[in-house]
């Protein structure tokens, strides 16, 4: 995993595990919040719909009080002092009172409590009220059982006297709470008012009869979802609220609200169901879980490209000095770093780059120091190589000399005898010089398709005719080549000199024989070429200096074997290298890659190639 | 029995019977006397029934003790229901009854004293121990409604009743003689009427034979002639009576105008026969004046040069032609009924026109035109109904008046005088 | 026993009173605008199917005649019969039709037609023609036989195919069953042609609906509920009020089963306050009704009394946990009968009895509204004891007592508690003149006539 993933991926999880823990904790507050705005809109609209009943009910007590000031109830009253009340003369008056105020019901009634008009149920004259009229007259609107022809229904009802002599005149009016009123009454958006009747008609501890409950928008599914918060509302005559789930969808659920609803005498005659619904809120939470979640994944996503950007502006000048010191690793030594930050990675950049400057520096330096001992080298060799035949050419000259003077019959036999030596010494002489101009003169290797096995096996087979000579000691040889080798760009003829300057280098390690092995293999990127021996070894000296131009464990060698074969094998782009431990044998490594891309085109487009040069 | 007793009705009409014509004589005084008789007349027509019901109770209890209570469920005024119980309570006792208290009683009586659509039903409820009670009942026709007492008014206009009966009246006209006779025109035909021991007789029935339906308001005038009795106009038909015994009547399908008038100012009208108004066609006419809006009734007033004819026009307004010209009144609150009627007090001819009263009845009320408006000259004279015809006598210094009783459904036929007054 | 029949102008004198009012000699011409509750879609008379109503018979007398007609006081008058006699034992009788009289269409008023009118009416009578009259021959003595024939549905009628043609005052120009009847006056009608040149009626219009058309002038006469009548004149409006008539009833659907559901009969017949019933829900347009027929038919009603005895019904429930409940039912639409049997409710729950109200058809009680069917006692109450499903009384005689017998059998079954005799009541505009109605309220629309702007 390079730098900027781990970078960018270290980035992203702090986004990540930050943005999540933010959402989380966001959320959350935010859902208590809501919850806590939630019940107090709840506890608001309650209130304010506990305020259109109290509205209501003030309308009632207004209505009644009109009632009561009318002439009609002046009159009535007034007949009641002077004579037994005249049903037939009031037996539509209060329906008709009722009707003019919009009151359900409304009943004249003596102090007696004897009915003289009931408006909802006009035949009940002359029947006693169902609760008594003695005592103070109740100021504010109460909840009251009325007796209807079709069964009890429950009243909104107000009471009020008229005295006008001895006998009062009381006006007892009111309105249903049935489906109209709950219906007429203003709620809040979102919220639904249902009333349950206890009516008298119940037997005490029964089960919750459900017809008994008004629903005015009349979209109660199921109402027996609310029985258990009525019977409780009963049971403990306290105000409940609970959170009633009408289906499987959260948004769907409500907060209820039962109040329990009494009468004159305590007697709880009704619960009143305020569902508040949660749908709002709930909403509003899937809203903002969806917002957090969205704005997560924004940011998120944000942070792993500002990450990306970050990375990469924190790798870009990490790997430039990486890519650099490639460079200079392979070679490259005036491959430079942009400096393009003070900070830092600038340093680090001015660092690296005042550091290759120095490297660059040392390096001629070297090349200098180098060049100047290998010239030493070459000059030492030089002059020990030509000063080997020169020295026999002075002796032969200094004896010819010596001859002509010393005996100049003898002369001519010297003469002869030292011309030969000459001739030799001057051949020996002439071998050396071409030596050197060879190594001079190595050419630049033509690239072609090659099979490394048919190359090692073309040295094999020169071998082969030597050792099979007779006259040398017993060498066996080994050939271990890979079954299917890639072809490889190279120049055979180069390729067949390092080989062989190796073969022939093993047995010259071998002089007592020993057992010669050549190995190729395909490696990731090119081939492998082996040639071992098991002879004498190389010291760690030797294995150092190995290959340095002249540079010779043998007696008679030039020291420019080895320097070819490291020539050819790095102009063709590889590597050899050497193990060896003194007495075990010697193993050269040859790393060649493919070079594909050296190949020449070939055909027509070879030669338009070279029409166009 | 009941048909029995219905049949024995006081003052019943017999038409069956055909009597002799008779000079007729004046006569209203003595109806008074005629009233009073009857009443005397009903009394004892509860002693048959008293004894029934009497048999009928001792039949159930038997002699002993009885307690007996009377309770009047009818139209009986107390007088009567005294009258009955004492009947009962004599019959019982001599039936071997005992009167006593309810606690020493054998058995209570409860009698009833009620009515039907056409009987008095008695009933008694006899309760005796712990057995249910029993009930016993007769019944028996109630005798037509009384004719009212209708006294004179003491009024400017005087009316006078002359006769009452259950069919509508269409006139009446009085025979002076001895005795004095009465025409009465209904819708069967004229009724003569006899004065004979202060009541009148019927004498001679006159029927009128018609092949066209009568209107629905139908109306008819009798005129007495000199030449013979009387004539009688009926819409569509013209009858006429001969002059001597025995009176008999000719009756014709006829379209001839009947006179509106009286002797001495005649003028006659085509009335509409399937319909209860005059065509407004006059003949001979008044002046120039030959036809008229169509009208109910017509008065003639007479002036010094010329008479003004006053009609009451079907569409309401009150038309007076002149002989020139035709002009009506401003708006009146008269009915549809006037007539001329000559007095003798004040210009010495009023007008009587029918008023809407403020009972149930109508009333009618003099008149007098100086001028273009009327002024009422007198008191309205009430009726005790709506009045149905209202026709001057022949000599004009009367009218008949006929009103419909609102209590007891009778025609009434009353004569209206004016008297100058005080 | 011949009967000669009294000219017909007495009779229509007698019985439709007077033709002129208030000083105003009667005006030809108008059209008389009437609405209706009822809304029949049949007109004929014979029609079994459609309830027997007073409004029935007010249309039908308009356009149909019967051979006999009953004044005021039950006596049978000549009409299209102009006399009539019966053979000894009147199970034979015999009646003679008015010459003269012609249908609508024209065509004269024959025996035969008469006698095949009668027929469709009742198919238990023999009835043919003989002569210038027909012979009804009757499987019972019917002494009543003329009062019978003066029932509306004795109308004489002509049936054409669909057709039907009366001789009535008025001839139908248009019929719209029961939306709306156009009647034409005819000018050929034998007693006499009827004032108003038509007679528009719209039926099937609640009382409601009626009073607001009468107040806006759209109608000239209209019908006015029986409780409504007093408080209609209080404010200033034309109210006609008839007799009380009409019996307002309770029926037992079943018989008794039990003595116990006898005395439970009792109790509630005892409960019953009739007389809150009659002044106060009423208005007093209603008599308690002691028995089937109102009292001042038969003079005897009184005994029947049950009033409200609460000591008598207290002796009746000692055990009132073993009253079974009853459902009673009543006719929603009508705003009177939902007061009365609330009102009965009240009080028999005061006697220890539920009484559910109730609209189904099926329940234990029904309150119900008959109107008397004739003037005749004895149709009277033949016709309501077939109205309340019980059995045709039997008269042994003539008698007052002997209908007293047969009422009282009628009574004592305990299938029938009497509560009310309502009276009916119109209201008229003010230009109706010379408005009549029969002692049971029936209209005589041929005899009004309109009174300002309508000559």
């Amino acid at each position: 995993m390079s730098f900027r993933s781990r970078l960018l991926a270290g980035f992203a999880l702090t986004v990540f595990v930050s943005v999540a823990a933010v959402t989380l904790i966001v959320s959350a507050v935010t859902r208590r919040a809501f919850e806590r705005a939630n019940d107090e809109r709840t506890t608001a609209l309650v209130a304010q719909f506990q305020h259109a009943f109290n509205r209501r009910g003030e309308e009632v007590v207004q209505r009644v009080e009109a009632v009561a000031a009318t002439d009609i109830s002046t009159r009535l009253a007034l007949n009641l002092n002077r004579n037994a009340p005249n049903y037939a003369a009031y037996l539509s008056e209060a329906k008709s009172l009722a009707d003019s105020q919009k009151l359900d019901f409304l009943e004249l009634a003596d102090s007696d409590g004897t009915i003289i008009s009931s408006a909802q149920w006009p035949a009940k004259f002359g029947y006693h009220e169902l609760f008594s009229l003695t005592g103070p007259v109740p100021k504010d609107v109460f909840l009251r059982q009325e007796d209807l022809p079709t069964g009890p229904a429950l009243g909104l009802s107000a009471i009020r006297k008229v005295d006008v002599g001895d006998k009062s005149l009381y006006v007892i009016g009111g309105r249903r709470m049935d489906k109209n009123f709950m219906a007429s009454l203003e709620l809040p958006n979102g919220m639904r008012a249902m009333l349950y009747q206890k009516l008298s008609e119940e037997k005490a501890g029964a089960a919750v009869s459900l017809q008994y409950l008004i629903d005015p928008s009349g979209t109660l599914q199921q109402p027996d979802r609310v029985a258990p918060l009525i019977e409780h509302v009963l049971k403990t005559r306290q105000e409940t609220t609970a959170i009633v789930h009408w289906s499987s969808d959260a948004s769907d659920d409500e907060s209820v609200h039962a109040i329990p609803l009494g009468g004159q005498d305590n007697q709880i005659l009704a619960v009143l169901i305020l569902g508040s619904s949660r749908r709002s809120v709930v909403e509003l939470q899937q809203h903002i879980r969806s917002a957090a979640l969205l704005a997560a994944s924004v940011g998120i996503a944000l942070a792993i490209l500002f990450s990306r950007w970050t990375a990469a502006r924190v790798t870009r000048p990490v790997e430039q000095l990486a890519d650099a010191a490639r460079e200079i690793a392979a070679g490259n030594w005036n491959t430079k770093v942009p400096v393009t930050s003070s900070d830092e990675l600038g340093a680090l950049a001015k660092s690296f780059n005042r550091m290759t400057g120095e490297l660059l520096e040392r390096k001629e330096q070297l090349v200098k120091t180098e060049r100047v001992a290998a010239w030493r080298e070459l000059a030492r060799r030089l002059a020990h190589e030509l000063k080997n035949p020169m020295f026999p050419l002075q002796l032969t000259v200094e004896n010819l000399i010596r001859a002509r003077e010393q005996s100049p019959e003898q002369f001519e036999e010297v003469f002869q005898e030292s011309s030969s030596t000459l001739l030799a010494e001057i051949s020996n002489l002439k071998t050396i010089v071409s030596r050197f101009s060879e190594f001079s003169s190595m050419p630049q290797p033509q690239f072609q398709s090659v099979q490394i096995n048919d190359i090692v096996r073309n040295v094999v087979r020169l071998l082969q005719a030597q050792l099979q000579s007779g006259s040398r000691i017993p060498i066996e040889c080994k050939l271990e080549l890979s079954g299917s080798p890639q072809p490889i760009a190279a120049d055979p003829d180069l390729l067949y000199r390092a080989v062989s300057n190796l073969v022939f280098n093993a047995l010259d390690a071998m002089p007592q024989g020993g057992r010669l092995t050549l190995r190729t293999r395909d490696g990731p990127n090119g081939v492998l070429v082996e040639i071992s021996d098991t002879g004498i070894g190389l010291s760690a000296e030797d294995r150092g200096r190995l290959f340095t131009p002249y540079y010779t464990s043998k007696a008679d060698g030039t020291g420019l074997g080895l320097a070819i074969v490291q020539s050819i094998v790095s102009d063709h782009g590889g590597r050899i290298s050497v193990r060896s431990q003194p007495g075990q044998g010697t193993t050269f490594v040859i790393e060649l890659p493919r070079n594909l891309d050296k190949l020449p085109v070939t055909g027509l487009i070879q030669t338009e190639y070279e029409a166009k040069m | 029995m009941r048909k029995a007793m219905r049949n024995s009705v006081y003052n019943r009409l017999i038409r069956d019977v055909p009597i002799l014509p008779r000079r007729f004589q004046c006569f209203t005084s003595s109806l008074l006397i005629l009233l009073l008789l009857a009443a005397e007349a009903l009394a004892d027509n509860w002693t048959s029934p008293a004894a029934q019901l009497a048999a009928k109770i001792a039949a159930v209890t038997g002699p002993g003790t009885v307690a007996l209570d009377f309770k009047n469920h009818s139209s009986l005024r107390q007088t009567d229901v005294d009258e009955i119980r004492r009947g009962v309570l004599i019959q019982l006792a001599t039936l071997g009854l005992r009167f006593v208290n309810a606690e020493q009683a054998a058995a209570t009586v409860q009698v009833f004293l009620s009515e039907d659509l056409r009987d008095y039903v008695w009933i008694a409820e006899v309760h005796q121990g712990a057995n249910e009670s029993s009930v016993v009942m007769v019944s028996f026709a109630r005798p037509d409604a009384q004719l009212a007492a209708h006294e004179a008014a003491a009024m400017e206009v005087r009316k006078t009743l002359l006769w009452s009966q259950a069919d509508r009246i269409m006139d009446a006209a009085i025979l002076d003689g001895t005795p004095s006779h009465l025409l009465v025109l209904d819708s069967n035909g004229v009724i003569v009427y006899r004065m004979q021991d202060g009541r009148w007789q019927s004498e001679q029935f006159l029927a009128v034979a018609h092949s066209r339906p009568w209107p629905r308001d139908l109306r008819g005038r009798l005129i007495l002639r000199k030449d013979h009795l009387f004539d009688a106009f009926l819409p569509g038909i013209f009858c006429r009576s001969t002059s001597s015994a025995p009176v008999t009547m000719t009756c014709y399908e006829s379209d001839d105008p009947w006179p509106i008038g009286t002797d001495q100012y005649g003028l006659s009208a085509f009335f509409a026969p399937l319909r209860n108004f005059f065509t407004g066609v006059l003949v001979p006419g008044v002046g120039k004046q030959t036809t008229a809006p169509a009208f109910y009734s017509a008065a003639a007033l007479p002036r010094e040069k010329y008479t003004l004819w006053m009609l009451a026009s079907v569409n309401g307004p009150l038309h007076m032609l002149d002989g020139i010209t035709d002009r009506t009144a401003g708006k009146l609150a008269w009915g549809s009924d006037i007539t001329g009627v000559h007095s003798g007090c004040g210009s010495g001819w009023q007008i009587l026109a029918t008023e809407s009263g403020n009972n149930r009845g109508d009333t009618v009320r003099a008149f007098e035109f100086p001028d273009r408006d009327p002024i009422a000259v007198s008191q309205p004279a009430d009726f005790g109904g709506p009045i149905t015809a209202l026709w001057a006598e022949s000599s004009g210094n009367g009218a008949i008046a006929v009103s419909r009783n609102s209590e007891t459904g009778r025609y009434e036929a009353f004569r209206l005088t004016i008297s100058c007054g005080h | 026993m011949r009967r000669s029949g009294l000219p017909l102008v007495v009779v229509t004198s007698l019985l439709f009173g007077d033709v002129t009012s208030a000083a105003t000699r009667p005006r030809y011409g108008g059209t008389l605008k009437v609405a209706m509750r009822a809304a029949p879609t049949s007109l004929d008379p014979a029609d079994s199917s459609q309830p027997e109503s007073l409004a029935r018979r007010n249309l039908s007398g308009l356009i149909f005649d019967t051979l006999v007609v009953l004044d005021d006081q039950d006596r049978p008058h000549p009409a299209l019969a102009s006399s009539w006699q019966s053979e000894p034992g009147s199970q034979r009788w015999q009646f003679y039709i008015r010459p003269g009289v012609t249908f609508h269409d024209g065509t004269a008023l024959s025996s035969g037609a008469v006698a095949a009118s009668l027929r469709a009416a009742n198919s238990k009578w023999k009835i043919f023609s003989a002569g210038p009259g027909i012979v009804i021959e009757c499987d019972v003595p019917t002494p009543n036989l003329p009062g019978e024939l003066a029932m509306a549905r004795y109308g004489i009628a002509k049936r054409d195919g669909g057709k039907l043609t009366g001789s009535g005052a008025f001839s139908v120009a248009h019929w719209d069953p029961g939306k709306k009847l156009t009647l034409t006056a005819r000018d050929d009608y034998w007693d006499g042609r009827a004032f108003v040149d038509s007679i528009e009626i719209e039926l099937g219009k609640s009382l409601h609906e009626q009073m607001i058309s009468l107040d806006l002038g759209r109608v000239d006469l209209i019908e006015v509920a029986s409780d409504q009548a007093q408080r209609a004149t209080t404010e200033g409006r034309r109210v006609d009020t008839s007799s009380p008539t009409e019996l307002m009833a309770l029926v037992f659907t079943n018989d008794q089963h039990s003595s116990g559901d006898l005395q439970q009969r009792e109790t509630l017949a005892l409960s019953i306050d009739r007389r809150s019933l009659s002044v106060v829900l009423l208005q007093g347009g209603a008599d308690p009704a002691d028995g089937l027929l109102p009292n001042w038919m038969t003079g005897y009603a009184f005994l029947f009394s049950t009033d409200m005895d609460v000591s008598r019904m207290q002796s009746q429930h000692r055990n009132p946990r073993q009253m079974s409940p009853w459902t009673l039912s009543y006719d929603a639409t009508d705003p009177v009968a939902r007061l009365v049997a609330e009102r009965i409710t009240l009080n028999a729950r005061d006697a220890g009895l539920t009484l559910q109200p109730t609209n189904s058809v099926n329940a234990d009680l029904r309150l119900v509204r008959i109107p008397l069917a004739s003037l005749d006692a004895r149709i009277a109450l033949t016709n309501l004891a077939t109205s309340l499903n019980l059995a045709q009384p039997t008269f042994n005689g003539d008698s007052a007592n002997d209908l007293y017998v047969a009422e009282r059998t009628l009574l004592q079954s305990r299938q029938v508690i009497p509560l009310l005799h309502l009276r009916f009541a119109s209201a008229l505009e003010g230009g109706v003149r010379n408005w009549n109605t029969d002692r049971e309220g029936g209209w005589r629309l041929q005899d009004v006539w309109l009174g300002t702007g309508k000559p």
